[in-house]
């Protein structure tokens, strides 16, 4: 039902103010309909978000941008599939998250080991080994780079099923129905997990908060 | 105090982590653990935020369009050459393999007579000496004695067949254990038949009871 909807909202997108005004599901359905424009339209839109979660997930930028990349290719290619039940954010995001997670098994397999967690748990995961500096720092920028990468390493250090539910909820700002939604889960496991995750942050960042 | 699971459940879920709703701000006057979450989950939560945010790089765009138009031109049929689908074809095929030999050296057959039975020299697994009895001589049909019931020593007679018998070296009796039907060979021979099942193909299976089970494929 809503794709035939959004098939007659495929209103013609070629001006460039069109466009921008479109809601997501009209470009979708212009996508659908071989038009370029509605697609470099969603680009715009979503490749900052999503870049910055798949590197928050991964803790790698050269990645990270090209699973960025692969969720839009993914995204075009099955444009025709997409049923606009959800927002458009929750099927972007999903994708996203599916292919992190999907690197991130890749890596475990692969046994890469992070010179800031060398060690694993029971469960494989990485335990943060980070001894403190006593040296002073000197510039207010580098205690904030600093500051920065603890941040990093203790999102990085968490479970990944932890993982993704935080950077959701507290990087990118999702409300707790889109994440669930979007990691397909109940929104009661959604918050249990994101309390879980920030019970471990607060461990890991004592010395920052 | 009681309520505070619930009110730090809410502290939890707030929108923003400064903007706490009435109850809580109600509550955490009075309660100082609560207070303490509460204060804990703002500077957590403003912690976490407050890092950087990465941007995608200005060549996105165009490396995108470029992998774009690479989809678009490859063939349907791409994924044939991929490592994964050539690792599953190789794994796939190794496991075909294995079944292969397995079935043939007789891994998977479960003709293993009972523990503390002893085996009768035809049911084992055939040999080209023992394929030779099964084989008709084309030499013309030989004569056939029809052995009764009455003639046939007790059921746990398990021996090889007398020197002195006229059964022809081309035949096993069922005394042995199997029973051979060919066609236009056997005319009325007597022959006990403890189990026959019948299949698309005409198929006589011969079980002698406790004995060891043998099956014969024929037509008849």
């Amino acid at each position: 039902m809503s794709a035939v909807t959004h098939q007659a909202q495929a209103i013609e997108l070629g001006g460039s103010r069109a466009v921008e005004t479109a809601s997501d599901h009209e470009l979708l359905a212009a996508i659908r309909d071989g038009d370029e424009v509605a697609f470099q339209e969603i680009v715009r839109r979503y490749r900052n978000p999503i870049t910055n979660f798949v590197y928050r997930m991964l803790d790698d930028y050269d990645r990270s941008v090209e699973l960025a990349q692969e969720t839009f290719i993914r995204v075009y290619t099955s444009a025709s599939r997409y049923q606009a039940n959800y927002s458009f954010s929750t099927y972007i995001y999903r994708i996203a998250t599916n292919l992190a997670i999907s690197e991130l098994r890749r890596r475990k397999r692969r046994k890469t080991v992070s010179l800031f967690s060398p060690f694993t748990n029971d469960e494989g995961d990485a335990i943060e080994i980070d001894p403190p500096d006593l040296n002073l720092l000197q510039d207010e920028t580098l205690i904030q780079n600093e500051r920065r990468r603890a941040v990093a390493r203790a999102i990085t250090s968490l479970p990944q099923k932890y993982r993704a539910a935080i950077v959701l909820r507290d990087v990118e700002g999702l409300s707790y129905d889109q994440i669930a939604q979007t990691l397909r889960l109940s929104e009661g496991t959604v918050k249990s997990r994101i309390n879980r995750a920030r019970n471990l942050l607060k461990e890991k960042l004592t010395a920052y908060i | 105090m009681n309520g505070c699971k619930y009110i730090r459940e809410l502290i939890d879920e707030a929108e923003k982590p400064d903007l706490l709703p009435f109850d809580v701000s109600e509550h955490i006057v009075q309660c100082t653990e609560c207070e303490r979450f509460a204060n804990e989950r703002i500077a957590l939560r403003q912690l976490v935020t407050a890092g950087t945010r990465v941007s995608a790089p200005i060549n996105f765009d165009a490396v995108l369009k470029a992998r774009l138009s690479e989809v678009k031109n490859r063939s349907p049929f791409w994924w044939l050459g991929s490592p994964a689908f050539l690792r599953l074809g190789a794994a796939t095929a190794g496991a075909v393999a294995m079944l292969v030999v397995a079935q043939y050296t007789g891994w998977l057959s479960n003709n293993t007579p009972p523990a503390g039975e002893p085996i009768a020299e035809h049911a084992m697994a055939p040999t080209p000496d023992s394929l030779k009895l099964l084989i008709p001589e084309p030499a013309p049909p030989p004569p056939i004695i029809v052995r009764s019931p009455s003639h046939r020593k007790p059921s746990n007679a398990r021996h090889a067949i007398p020197a002195d018998s006229a059964m022809p070296a081309g035949y096993v009796s069922a005394e042995d254990g199997g029973v051979v039907l060919l066609r236009g060979r056997n005319g009325d021979v007597d022959v006990q038949m403890p189990t026959v099942s019948v299949g698309a193909q005409p198929l006589l299976y011969v079980s002698a009871g406790q004995r060891t089970a043998r099956s014969v494929g024929t037509s008849f």
